[in-house]
């Protein structure tokens, strides 16, 4: 009590010295500011990640950066109709609503009867979509759970993926109305939410792929996280697979190689421009990717590089940008869409929300054979930034529909697109 | 404290039946006189334990309703009510509530608590969301003017794991690491800012 409070009077001395000093000398502090510490080593931490996690590393510049929170009843059918006319795409294809009213929409996955699974951020909800003649009809069929962001299907049960759960819930399609309790087939995994939420990708295998990332900016990861594994939901086996992973919430599996490639959200508070998102793909099994050490395959990083050079680590397919936040991605292995687009990735971004001018919040096509090399990417689908800190919407998850046309979640305006091609 | 739950619980359950038949009315004052039985007259609770609305920000009161109606924010009392509640609606009442004036923190008869919880409240940076004023923005509460023994409820239920808040979880990692002491000077101050 005594030291807390003795803390808050130093902090408070150290505010009222930084407003008399000038920016340049602010960011000479701020450089000059030992590493972060955290006490990942206590039990504790396990359950309480440290409070300044999304914070706490911002330059007197960044201060007031902070998340931007979306319309908590999402987009109303009219402010989606007059959205639709604003997504800007290549000639041919087109834009529309698929399903409105499907709040903080994120991962989705198919049900084998044509049902449309998807889960959801802060709300909890799980939904289910039906074609009901035409019109879709979104159901909650999950509720109260924790980010239940990530989930799949498989041989007739659903999998969602909440913080620390892997539960799988059977013969769902017959059961919407009443899913039960599910089974839990796997927990090994820190139940904090800080970069907690998590993806679900299923190879060839029928494993999981999962995210773990760290529960706070930048740091020496705490035990069991910044890593990607991979889960055997029947058993509930698991292997790591990948290390040196920051904040993953996306990735598939190339339908070439059986290879898992992921999308990576970069670390905060360096600046605008730097570093860049990731596009990054598995060659093999305990590659390190860089975190915290290294990022977008070639930037030390200014406080924990700590003598680690970049070339010790498997470099990016490709750098995104900075700030654009890629979440869901998927290959394009449909027919409906130019044949030069087969096997192409499409990424959603989310976009920025610590950037002082936002970027992302748009659909980006990467082209880019199996081994990785000389990727390139455009602009597929934009429109959703509206000014320089503006969301119409926010993808957050792309999946492909039977007909080779796709459906993108928004979990700012809480909806599901769908976007086709038609040659005339 | 479990008498007033009580009360409050009855006073409940004879409202409950309620927003069914105000849905049919137009006029969101008329189905905002669920809320007034507890909330108070104005937006301004007189009830332990009940915090006062009015002035809250817009969001705020559209996400609290969209949290209590998904179950992710648990409350015997509210839950009933806002089970079927339209987005319409939560938008109607996100409007209506931030558009009163907001409650004015009484004489302050102890200042040097005040003192200690606003040294607690720069420590733990609540007004890098709830801005320096306590006015709220957005999704972030109004904390001034609201009243204490609520302030200390919500920290506690924060704290505990009872309530989680919004999408990054930030009020509950920021309370588990308070001490009841400063929970308590923390809200002595901002339900006395003015």
């Amino acid at each position: 009590m005594t030291s807390m409070f003795h803390r808050s009077v130093l902090a408070l001395a150290a505010v009222a010295l930084l407003a008399g000093t000038s920016v340049v000398n602010a960011q000479q502090q701020d450089k000059n500011r030992a590493l972060k510490k955290y006490e990942s080593g206590t039990k504790e931490f396990w359950t309480h990640p440290p409070d300044d996690w999304f914070l706490g590393d911002e330059t007197e510049a960044q201060k007031g950066l902070a998340p931007p929170s979306g319309p908590p009843t999402g987009a109303s059918e009219a402010e989606l109709a007059a959205m639709m006319k604003k997504i800007k795409l290549p000639p041919g294809f087109k834009i529309e609503v698929y399903a409105p009213g499907v709040l903080a929409a994120r991962q989705m996955a198919w049900g084998d009867k044509g049902t449309l699974f998807v889960g959801s951020f802060g709300l909890g909800n799980v939904y289910a979509i039906k074609d009901n003649n035409g019109k879709k009809e979104v159901k909650t069929i999950l509720k109260g759970l924790n980010m239940p962001t990530g989930l799949a299907f498989k041989d007739g049960a659903l999998y969602v993926i909440a913080v620390d759960k892997l539960i799988r819930y059977d013969n769902a399609e017959a059961n919407l109305d009443n899913l039960g309790q599910g089974k839990v087939v796997y927990d090994d995994m820190p139940s904090y939410a800080a970069h907690g939420w998590k993806y679900i990708a299923v190879d060839k295998e029928g494993w999981f792929f999962l995210p773990f990332g760290p529960p706070f900016n930048v740091g020496i990861p705490p035990t069991s996280v910044s890593q990607i594994r991979r889960v055997d939901p029947k058993t509930g086996n698991a292997e790591v697979y990948a290390l040196g992973v920051r904040n993953s919430v996306g990735g598939d599996v190339d339908p070439r190689t059986g290879k898992y490639w992921f999308t990576e959200n970069a670390r905060d508070w360096v600046s605008d421009d730097l570093p860049s998102d990731k596009l990054n793909m598995i060659s093999k099994m305990g590659e390190h990717f860089g975190y915290p050490y290294c990022h977008q395959g070639d930037l030390p990083d200014p406080k924990f590089a700590m003598g680690h050079k970049c070339s010790e680590f498997t470099p990016p397919v490709l750098n995104l940008g900075a700030h654009v936040a890629p979440l869901g991605m998927k290959f394009y292995t449909g027919d409906q869409f130019p044949a030069e687009y087969k096997n192409n990735i499409l990424i959603a971004e989310h976009g920025s929300w610590n950037r002082h001018k936002y970027q992302g919040a748009r659909i980006m096509r990467v082209i880019v054979g199996p081994d990785g090399k000389n990727a390139k990417q455009e602009v597929f689908a934009s429109g959703w930034l509206e000014g320089d800190q503006g969301y119409l919407g926010r993808p957050a998850d792309i999946i492909l529909a039977k007909d080779g046309s796709i459906l993108v979640a928004d979990d700012w305006a809480g909806a599901i697109y769908r976007i086709s091609y038609s040659k005339k | 404290m479990r008498v007033v739950r009580f009360g409050i619980l009855s006073a409940t359950l004879m409202l409950a039946s309620i927003p069914a038949q105000a849905a049919d009315n137009s006029a969101i004052k008329e189905k905002a006189a669920v809320c007034s039985g507890c909330h108070g007259e104005n937006g301004i609770s007189q009830t332990e334990n009940i915090p006062s609305l009015a002035g809250q920000p817009d969001q705020f009161i559209q996400w609290q309703l969209v949290f209590f109606r998904a179950g992710s924010r648990k409350n015997d009392q509210m839950q009933p009510i806002v089970e079927e509640i339209t987005n319409e609606n939560i938008r109607n009442f996100g409007a209506y509530f931030s558009q009163m004036t907001p409650p004015k923190g009484a004489e302050d008869k102890d200042p040097d608590l005040s003192k200690k919880g606003a040294e607690a409240a720069a420590g733990r940076r609540c007004a890098s969301c709830h801005t320096d004023s306590y006015a709220g923005t957005k999704a972030v509460a109004r904390l001034a003017g609201q009243r204490e023994e609520y302030l200390v409820k919500a920290l506690h239920d924060y704290k505990a794991g009872v309530r989680v808040g919004g999408g990054v979880a930030a009020m509950a990692d920021v309370a588990y690491h308070m001490s009841d002491e400063e929970i308590t000077a923390v809200s002595h101050y901002l339900a006395h800012l003015k």
